[in-house]
């Protein structure tokens, strides 16, 4: 039970409110005698409820002028409540494009993993049910994010969905470079996306920004894939993705510095070249290397199967 | 060693057929991992002679192959629209600096009211300011509106200028009246068009915390003038105030910061009340004061 005495400490809390609360309070106790347990429980919820309500009234600041108070601070309250149901929807609203982000992240996070089963032999089946897995990410997640942006939206709640666009860029582009060997063009993206919104309203268009955020990514993953590429011997494709990644490191760096943000694409950078070095050198250690081996044609000696590829992830 | 390797080109083409086309008897016998991959480094090697063909004719066929052309074009097209973007900014920039370099000379005008000046005579003083600042937002809106729903692209490159204009305006009013600025009210006296070229909600809200964190000084100075009413009057204002902002449900956000450093204010608005009224100056002192804030 409430001590509204302690109540009266804080002092926010009009008087007025620990009287109504010690008058119902002594009520309770009478409740309580007949009333079962979670019958009172649920009585206890709503003062509380009744308790955070009022608290955020003002307190009357003195007795001196007690009747003046209220009459600016209900036009003030008015305008703010205005600005309180802005506050909210905004939230709400950004909560739920977070929440979209995240789905398109975790989804295509998974294409990428698919694509990145594929080895000699299976490539045509792995490349289908990834190309599959992305059309259901384009389809079933992105058209939830399609739906809460509009206006000026997009770039004002870039922040909350721009991750996961550019993990979808990631994918997309990683699907279409294992098919085709191409890099998958920003318009081809948005011309898949158009159909995804209503006619009547703004279609949801990546940007360039997250568009080449996605790309910095790719880069990351085609290492990977390089190196997978390698250890699997085909060199031919591991020399195929080396170039393209070169092609996409070199015509970043000229529009990497006109960004919006251009310190967070900088480290992008930093990461991608660190990348491109890694499939270089992997290449390099191939190519050097293998010669060692010509040599050895059809000899037993297996020590020296440690100088093949040196240990890139 | 030049000439091994010659002989052996001839060896490795003869394999090579057998490389490209894995060859499932030498699959089955690689039992261990390490004569796999022995295997592997054999395969690629058999390929060399081939690989290093290709290799010397992308170099000279490089640039000019279909894709990286296709590729090229693209990244042109992204270079000339951020630099378009970056141009656009850069004249957003050079309007929010004189944004800036104005709200400072109102700001320094106003900050005459701590030193007893009349109300009055420090608000027309100020209120020069205001014509300047309605021109400098509309050329901003101007540029914005050539960029149609990119609004929040560049918000963040004005935004600290118009919280400070906010703040200033806000203040002023509440001298002049002693009652807070709304939102459209802001938006009015600057001749934004809310549908095209609003205020940022959030940038009115933070503007609002940044005058509340004027008033402590303002009432410190009022009653060393003498004015010994001020700090009831600023206390019932600012109580209000925060009791109004508690009606918001805010993010971790800055806002959220500003709003955490308002009680603060309170708190020393309601010490130097307290100071002066247990002294009695209170009452005594109703009359005396010459700068109070005139009545709404």
């Amino acid at each position: 039970m409430y001590n509204v005495q302690e109540l009266k400490l804080f002092h926010f809390i009009p008087s007025w409110y620990c009287q109504m609360l010690h008058n119902w309070a002594s009520l309770q106790r009478h409740i309580h005698l007949m009333a079962p347990k979670s019958h009172r429980i649920r009585q206890l919820a709503a003062a509380e409820a009744t308790m955070q309500g009022t608290s955020k009234k003002p307190r009357s600041i003195s007795t001196e002028a007690p009747a003046a108070a209220d009459t600016p601070s209900s036009s003030m309250k008015h305008s703010f409540s205005k600005y309180a149901e802005y506050l909210n929807q905004l939230n709400d609203k950004r909560e739920r494009v977070v929440k979209a982000s995240r789905d398109i992240t975790m989804n295509s996070k998974k294409v990428i993993f698919q694509v990145h089963r594929i080895s000699k032999n299976n490539k045509d089946e792995v490349l289908e049910k990834a190309e599959k897995d992305l059309s259901a990410v384009k389809d079933h997640y992105i058209a939830r994010l399609v739906n809460e942006l509009q206006g000026t939206d997009f770039w004002k709640l870039r922040r909350a969905y721009s991750p996961g666009i550019q993990e979808y860029v990631e994918a997309a582009t990683l699907c279409k470079f294992c098919t085709t060997g191409t890099l998958l063009n920003l318009d081809e993206i948005n011309a898949m996306l158009l159909p995804l919104s209503d006619p009547s309203r703004e279609p949801l268009q990546i940007n360039i920004l997250d568009y080449i955020l996605g790309l910095a990514d790719l880069t990351g993953e085609l290492m990977r894939l390089a190196i997978g590429r390698i250890s699997d011997g085909e060199l031919e494709y591991a020399e195929k993705i080396c170039r393209f990644v070169r092609e996409i490191y070199r015509e970043l760096t000229l529009v990497a510095p006109k960004m919006d943000d251009s310190s967070d694409m900088k480290t992008k950078m930093d990461v991608m070249l660190q990348s491109v070095m890694k499939i270089e050198n992997a290449c390099f250690s191939v190519h050097v290397r293998g010669s060692e081996y010509i040599p050895l044609i059809g000899s037993d000696d297996a020590s020296y199967t440690l100088l093949g590829v040196p240990n890139f992830e | 060693m030049k000439s091994v390797s010659r002989t052996l080109i001839t060896l490795t083409t003869a394999l090579s057929h057998r490389s490209i086309n894995p060859n499932p008897k030498t699959l089955i016998s690689a039992t261990t991992a390490t004569v796999s991959l022995r295997l592997n480094s054999t395969t690629i090697l058999t390929q060399q002679p081939t690989h290093r063909n290709h290799s010397f004719a992308s170099m000279a066929a490089g640039d000019s192959s279909p894709t990286s052309a296709a590729v090229e074009k693209q990244f042109d097209e992204f270079r000339h629209r951020l630099e378009e973007s970056g141009s656009l900014r850069d004249r957003i920039r050079a309007v929010a600096t004189q944004i800036e370099s104005t709200t400072r000379m109102m700001h320094s005008s106003l900050l005459l009211i701590h030193q007893s000046r009349p109300i009055q005579e420090v608000l027309e003083k100020a209120n020069t300011q205001i014509d300047v600042l309605k021109e400098l937002f509309s050329q901003l809106a101007e540029i914005v509106r050539e960029r149609p729903g990119e609004y929040y692209r560049y918000h963040g490159d004005w935004r600290t200028e118009a919280q400070q204009v906010v703040s200033l305006f806000a203040f002023m009013h509440w001298l002049e009246t002693g009652e807070l600025l709304i939102h459209t009210e802001v938006e009015e006296k600057l001749g934004l068009n809310a549908s095209e070229f609003g205020l940022d909600v959030e940038d009115y809200l933070i503007g609002i915390c940044f005058m509340s964190n004027e008033l402590p000084r303002y009432v410190v100075n009022q009653v060393t003038a003498g004015d010994y009413d001020c700090p009831r009057k600023v206390l019932k204002f600012l109580t209000d105030l925060h009791a109004s902002f508690r009606l918001l449900n805010l993010r971790n956000d800055f806002l959220r910061k500003k709003f955490d450093g308002m009680k603060y204010d309170l708190r020393r608005v309601e010490e130097v009340y307290y100071d002066v009224k247990i002294r009695g100056l209170a009452s005594t002192g109703d009359g005396k004061g010459e700068q109070t804030v005139q009545e709404a």
